[in-house]
């Protein structure tokens, strides 16, 4: 698998770059742009029909998909109108949370945040944390998303093949059970030459994954709905409904985020999980500054 | 060696930004809103993740050295505010603006500094750009 999505990335790197021959490109590593002059009628193009091919980012900077304080359109703020409509179940989960972000924040070096661990955080919560530079392949059969942080891909299946069965213990295909997945089990069809939308399942239970930083939950029994939008050229809504019964009482969105189309030539950072890294993190600055003031 | 001073402001309202720096590990360890403004001697500079970490020795107000560590989000997001691999070397002499954490250690989150060539930059978050770093 590696070695065919590996094919994809060249092909479509070779593709995608010729919208972008005027750009220069010092030295051949280039920045990143996040001062792009706005899209207006004189210089909008129209989108590629059935493509979501480029590299794209959060079109209000670099930070807007941070996301800290929990999902885009529900940040956790203790306002009323972003709450969440948990189940007794859900809201048990979240208060067993304890996140580093959000109204309910603890101090570092008391949470319980598995991405602390540097567990993969999952879909959808890599659309939730820290969604920068994303690039987008496909082909005939599928659409793979690369994400920034963590340097991590998920494949959505664009064959024809349908999603499998949710069952216990994870989803059912061919009559065999099979095992959930961090990254779950992703169809997508094409609604209308310039709508992408994708169904996800099968993902991982509730005590390995969160929804986002907040420590809102999520289950497996969540299906994720979301959809891609091609405006024009430069520009994707990507959004997100979560259907989560067993956490959640109804469904509800939990994104709705612009993205602007970035050069493909872009050189990327990398923005890791290493462990090591966040134990020495955590050693020199996380847990001093979690100490009781006055303590020793 | 005698080090720059050390200078506490609190509350210097309107000089740096406040917007919430949405750090990797939340804010609730920061006594948000206050500011201190430190002159000192860069003894390391760790550009890597989760955090970027700089370690300064400043000299206190009972004029003994004091080592703060004070922290950047992660080398990706402080690209576009200017901050790089060797904007702070070890000897540089510097001044950085930082929020502090609520216990009273000398740690705290880079708001604002001025590396050792006179160059200003931003909050070493997501919310600084420096706009001449992303021409191409």
């Amino acid at each position: 698998m590696r070695i065919q999505v590996l094919g994809i990335l060249v092909v479509a790197t070779v593709f995608a770059g010729d919208g972008f021959a005027q750009t220069s490109s010092p030295d051949g590593w280039l920045n990143p742009d996040w001062n792009k002059p706005a899209i207006t009628a004189a210089n909008r193009k129209p989108a590629p029909r059935r493509s979501l091919a480029g590299m794209w980012a959060p079109a209000e900077g670099p930070g807007a998909g941070t996301q800290a304080q929990g999902v885009q359109l529900k940040p956790n703020n203790g306002r009323p109108e972003n709450e969440l409509p948990y189940t007794p179940y859900g809201l048990q989960l979240y208060r067993a949370h304890r996140a580093l972000e959000g109204k309910d924040a603890v101090l570092p070096g008391n949470d319980n945040d598995p991405r602390n661990r540097c567990e993969p955080l999952g879909v959808p919560r890599y659309n939730h944390y820290n969604i920068r530079l994303t690039q987008f392949f496909q082909d005939e059969y599928k659409v793979a998303i690369l994400y920034h942080y963590d340097n991590r891909w998920r494949v959505i299946w664009t064959d024809g093949r349908t999603l499998p069965k949710l069952v216990d213990g994870g989803v059912e295909i061919g009559g065999e059970l099979r095992e959930p997945r961090f990254f779950g089990y992703s169809v997508g069809r094409w609604v209308d030459d310039y709508t992408f939308e994708v169904q996800t399942i099968g993902m991982m239970p509730d005590d390995r994954v969160w929804l986002d930083s907040t420590g809102r939950p999520l289950s497996e029994q969540a299906r994720i709905t979301e959809t891609f939008r091609r405006v024009d050229a430069d520009t994707l809504v990507w959004s997100e409904t979560i259907n989560d019964p067993k956490v959640y009482t109804r469904p509800w969105e939990a994104m709705r985020m612009t993205f602007r189309q970035h050069d493909p030539r872009t050189d990327i950072q990398e923005y890791y999980c290493s462990p090591s890294e966040q134990e020495n993190y955590n050693k020199v600055f996380g847990n001093p500054a979690a100490v009781t003031k006055g303590a020793p | 060696m005698r080090t720059a001073s050390f200078v506490a402001l609190v509350a210097a309202v309107g000089l740096f930004m406040t917007a919430p720096l949405g750090a990797h590990h939340g804010a609730a360890a920061y006594d948000v809103g206050k500011k201190v403004v430190l002159k000192g001697t860069v003894k390391e500079w760790i550009y890597s993740n989760p955090h970027c970490l700089l370690t300064l020795e400043v000299t206190g107000e009972d004029g003994q050295p004091v080592r703060w560590i004070v922290e950047g989000q992660a080398p990706n997001v402080v690209f576009p505010a200017g901050y790089r691999k060797d904007t702070f070397t070890f000897g540089d002499q510097v001044t950085v603006t930082v929020e502090p954490v609520k216990n009273g250690r000398p740690l705290g989150r880079i708001l604002a500094a001025v590396t050792a060539d006179g160059k200003t930059l931003g909050a070493a978050s997501s919310q600084s750009t420096t706009p001449s770093v992303n021409q191409p």
